[in-house]
């Protein structure tokens, strides 16, 4: 037996947020097959822990996420483009047991590179992180090597704080500036 | 969503939260978590513990925290598991380090059989065991199960397919177990 596709038998709690070209909206059991091709992707995981072994793991860190926006309220939204309905990418929330403290990620699929989709999105998810959730001025973990993400993150205004590990790798610690608007 | 919480003679089954989580990653920390893919570090063993909430949120059903309900102590982790590329559902437990011996999982792991005979509808179940892990052999043999086939899986290596007995042949279904 394979998951069934046509999951989550329970909804999540997410709210569905809207960008000129995107949804984001929760996990649903037909992102497995988009986000398994990602995190089996040696090229394109290789700054994040990857790639996965298997689809068994794959399948653990898929839920994962979900089990993640259960105990914290927020977690990983995907990315679905509006013109065409495929998920293109997971942008969220993250503050796994062993992170510093919350922080704004990225994962764009193949599909949904070098059109600005991940901007587009991180900035939605960063106001929503600011006025919804009280987590202002952000970070982003990035490995040192990892040139687009950081190009990202400097695009979005954040600015570096210093050198740090995460899973005995190191990156860079990536402040964002305050979202307008947020509560003090 | 709420997962639902059943009760034994001795025992609650409920959702995992994240309080539970130390005594979660000291059992796969531990070498008591040698048959199930353990030992791991927290970090793992934290992902690990997420995606056993995913889980009861994908499928609608998944492992409840085992409590001794007269000493409020978490004693262990079972209920039914179904990751990408199982067989089948199967009934799972782990006793927690000094919660063995006392029938535990045979009682947490009839609830849960139960719960997915009477409240999923389902006819049958099996359990996943590693051939050297006796200890978890003797409890599916106590709760009727036969083993019936073998599995081999990427990550875990060589398992046995434990079948339990259907609905129908357990005299008592078992609804009162959580009623």
């Amino acid at each position: 037996m394979t998951l069934p596709r046509d999951m989550p038998a329970h909804p999540i709690p997410v709210p569905r947020l809207e960008t000129e070209r995107l949804i984001l909206r929760g996990p649903e059991g037909r992102d497995f097959d988009a986000v398994c091709t990602f995190q089996m992707d040696a090229e394109r995981t290789k700054f994040i822990g990857g790639p996965v072994a298997d689809a068994f793991e794959a399948w653990g860190g898929f839920c994962r996420v979900i089990g993640h926006w259960m105990w914290n309220g927020y977690g990983f939204w995907t990315l679905e483009e509006k013109a065409t309905g495929q998920a293109v990418g997971r942008i969220g929330l993250i503050n796994h047991v062993t992170w510093p403290e919350p922080e704004i990620g990225w994962h764009m699929f193949a599909t949904g590179e070098g059109r600005g989709l991940a901007y587009e999105g991180a900035l939605a998810v960063r106001a929503h992180g600011a006025t919804h959730l009280g987590l202002d001025r952000l970070i982003s973990l990035i490995d040192p090597d990892n040139h687009r993400s950081r190009s990202l993150a400097e695009r979005m205004g954040a600015v570096i704080e210093g050198p740090s590990e995460l899973l005995d790798k190191p990156c860079l610690i990536y402040r964002h500036p305050s979202v307008q608007g947020a509560a003090a | 969503m709420s997962i639902p919480t059943l009760t034994t003679d001795r025992l609650i089954l409920r959702a995992p939260e994240q309080r539970d989580f130390d005594a979660f990653a000291a059992f796969f920390g531990s070498d008591r978590a040698k048959f199930v893919g353990g030992p791991q570090d927290r970090e793992r063993s934290w992902r690990q513990f997420a995606t056993e909430a995913g889980h009861w949120l994908l499928l609608g059903y998944g492992r409840w925290m085992v409590v001794d309900s007269a000493t409020g102590t978490v004693v262990g982790m079972v209920g039914i598991w179904n990751p990408e590329g199982w067989p089948e559902p199967e009934i799972g437990w782990d006793l927690f380090d000094g919660s063995e011996g006392k029938g535990y999982a045979t009682e947490a792991a009839a609830a849960a059989r139960a719960f997915a005979y009477d409240a999923l509808g389902w006819d049958t179940v099996i359990s996943l065991i590693a051939p050297a892990n006796v200890a978890s052999a003797r409890v599916a043999t106590r709760l009727g199960a036969l083993k019936d086939a073998e599995f081999d899986h990427p990550r875990l290596g060589h398992l046995h397919v434990y079948r339990h007995p259907g609905p129908q042949d357990l005299a008592d279904g078992g609804a009162e177990a959580y009623a």
